[in-house]
């Protein structure tokens, strides 16, 4: 005996082409919907790893605005004013402070970067502390310098193979005639470090004649701490700016806000033009059938029976699309994640997409839900009909 | 719509460069007509030692230059440009360009060769060092011109002496290795053209 399931199958493949075509209206809605989900979660778990590879969750820099000190830090690039190094002694005495790492930042003019000559920047980092914030960070050669005065460079994967600098080469810091031997070259880690050219923070104050300055310190705190509370303590110090890493999400978020929100009409926009699909070929289905439940009916087939039967029908039609749509979208990933960081103003450097079995459950369930949605008014017109009348009709009379 | 696929086919192309690092011409337009005064047009090829022949042909320049290809980024894989350079229909001659490795990182040695392999030209536009201007220097350049792949045969580049045309070339800064380096650029250089360029036999 034929079950609904069947019964619901049959007649999906009876009008083939407009089945087919509904299936594929669904599966893009679902490949658009699992993707900008995906964006969704990836991006948030990028821009979180890239905030925890800093291996600091404050940063202390000298007074200066907020925003620019928190794009410096994403960039790399030199801050703006000087703090003493004495600050790292007041920062030791709080108890909420698990490790410090001073940073100085400099910039020289080198006439051999390009045609007419460049900026060559440098991270005076501290041998002793930095590395162990920055655990993340391995060795493509070489490895860390261990004397703070020391006129030793460690370089990143991406600074390293454009000057194509290797273990053992030096490095000349033109404006002030000074080699750095290059005793590490980093392997590539995805983040801003791939780019930077690190010196020891002694040796660098010396080179450009700032001993006693640095442009900012990294704090690691304990887990526990109140982040308000310990901001409040560190403006206590006299002309220092507080970068937490909560602002400087804060600060990218609101800066990728609106592209999220338009991103999510557009996911949105999906989801209403699929239900209307759906909605409409089993509409046009049941119109087409209309004498075909008449018979049913009159065979003994309930109200609840004929609305089972139609609602399946879309319930079929979307968990297909569903699937197909999910799968497309993990096909895709790689060229969406590219269209993506096309259009954003500014995007983390891990996985933009990331598509899990939880997300792609969560995708296929809304489409699923859509489709039982979509199904209750052709179910419930199919339900009404009445045999007698719809024997007697000619087809398309409901 | 365009840019969509422009970028799509960046990635695509970029994917096997992320693990060598080629030699450019910065700004070809401009640099191909001041190389080669006589020149309308020119046309660009990528070659590549491990797309064209592998470990065999490795093995074969190797043979040539006297040394083995070392370090991070002189690899088999590495990319190479090679501008063909033409008056209206005719060719008449090749730039080319390798990294080679100095004491400040990679210095970029580009020759501009005629049709037989001789060298017209020579342009160095990446060189790092205190000696650079010195090394830039037209009277250290002019050299090399004339010299060809054979001129350097009994050049040594791992002893770094030798004997001939390429022995003769004087160091403008006696003390500055960067002068070894830049040898052995030139040589791994016409090896390479040995095979890239119309006269090639390798």
């Amino acid at each position: 005996m034929p079950t609904i399931n069947r019964i619901a199958y049959k007649n999906l493949r009876r009008k083939r082409l407009r089945s087919i075509l509904t299936l594929f209206g669904i599966t893009l809605s679902t490949w658009v919907l699992v993707s900008l989900l995906g964006f969704n979660q990836g991006y948030e778990k990028s821009l979180n790893s890239d905030i925890d590879n800093l291996g600091f969750q404050v940063l202390l820099t000298a007074k200066g605005c907020p925003y620019e000190a928190a794009t410096l830090m994403m960039q790399g690039g030199a801050g703006l004013r000087y703090l003493p190094d004495s600050v790292l002694d007041d920062l030791s005495e709080h108890p909420e402070v698990i490790g410090l790492t001073p940073m100085l930042m400099q910039v020289a003019f080198d006439p051999h970067i390009g045609d007419t000559g460049g900026i060559a920047a440098y991270t005076g980092v501290d041998p002793r502390t930095f590395p162990g914030m920055k655990t993340y960070l391995e060795f493509a050669q070489g490895g860390w310098f261990e004397d703070p005065e020391a006129l030793e460079a460690v370089i990143g994967y991406e600074a390293a193979e454009l000057e194509q600098r290797e273990v053992g080469d030096y490095l000349l810091i033109p404006d002030h005639d000074v080699e750095l031997k290059v005793v590490g070259i980093l392997k590539r880690s995805g983040t801003q470090d791939d780019g930077t050219v690190f010196v020891p923070y002694k040796a660098l104050q010396k080179v450009f004649g700032v001993e006693g300055k640095l442009t900012s310190i990294g704090i690691r705190v304990d887990k526990d701490t109140n982040y308000s509370e310990f901001e409040e303590k560190l403006y206590e110090l006299p002309d220092v700016q507080v970068v937490s890493m909560a602002q400087v999400k804060s600060t990218i978020s609101n800066l990728v806000g609106t592209a999220r929100i338009m991103v999510m009409s557009i996911a949105l926009i999906a989801i209403l033009i699929a239900m209307i699909g759906v909605m409409n070929t089993i509409l046009m289905s049941v119109l087409e059938r209309y004498q075909e439940i008449g018979i049913m009916k009159s065979m003994g087939a309930s109200a609840m029976h004929i609305f089972r039967l139609i609602w399946t029908e879309s319930v079929i039609i979307c968990l297909l699309g569903g699937i197909l749509g999910a799968l497309l979208s993990i096909g895709l990933a790689a060229a969406t994640e590219a269209l993506i960081r096309y259009i954003l103003p500014y995007s983390p450097k891990g996985s933009l997409i990331y598509i899990d079995l939880p997300l792609i459950l969560r995708s296929i369930g809304i489409i699923v839900g859509i489709g039982l949605f979509s199904g209750i008014y052709p179910a419930y017109r199919a339900a009404r009909v009445k045999p007698i009348e719809a024997i007697r009709s000619s087809e398309g009379e409901i | 719509m365009k840019k969509i696929y422009l970028l799509l086919l960046a990635v695509i192309l970029l994917i096997p460069l992320y693990a060598a690092v080629g030699c450019d011409l910065n700004d070809p337009d401009r640099d191909v007509k001041r190389l080669f005064p006589g020149s309308t047009g020119y046309r660009t090829h990528y070659r590549s030692i491990s797309r064209e022949g592998g470990k065999a042909l490795l093995d074969k320049v190797e043979a040539r230059l006297g040394d083995k290809f070392s370090g991070l980024f002189e690899t088999a894989d590495v990319p190479y440009t090679l501008y063909e350079i033409y008056n209206g229909q005719n060719r008449i001659g090749y730039i080319h360009g390798v990294n080679q490795k100095g004491r400040y990182g990679g210095i970029q040695v580009f020759l501009v060769l005629d049709n037989q392999g001789t060298i017209t030209n020579m342009y160095m536009q990446k060189l790092s060092g205190r000696n650079s201007t010195a090394f830039r220097a037209e009277t250290f350049t002019k050299q090399f011109h004339g010299l060809t792949l054979a001129d350097f045969e009994s050049y040594d580049v791992v002893k770094r002496s030798g004997r001939g045309k390429a022995a003769a070339i004087k160091n403008p800064v006696s003390a500055d290795v960067d002068f070894h380096h830049i040898m052995r650029g030139v040589k791994k250089n016409l090896v390479l053209m040995e095979h890239f360029g119309s006269w090639g036999s390798l």
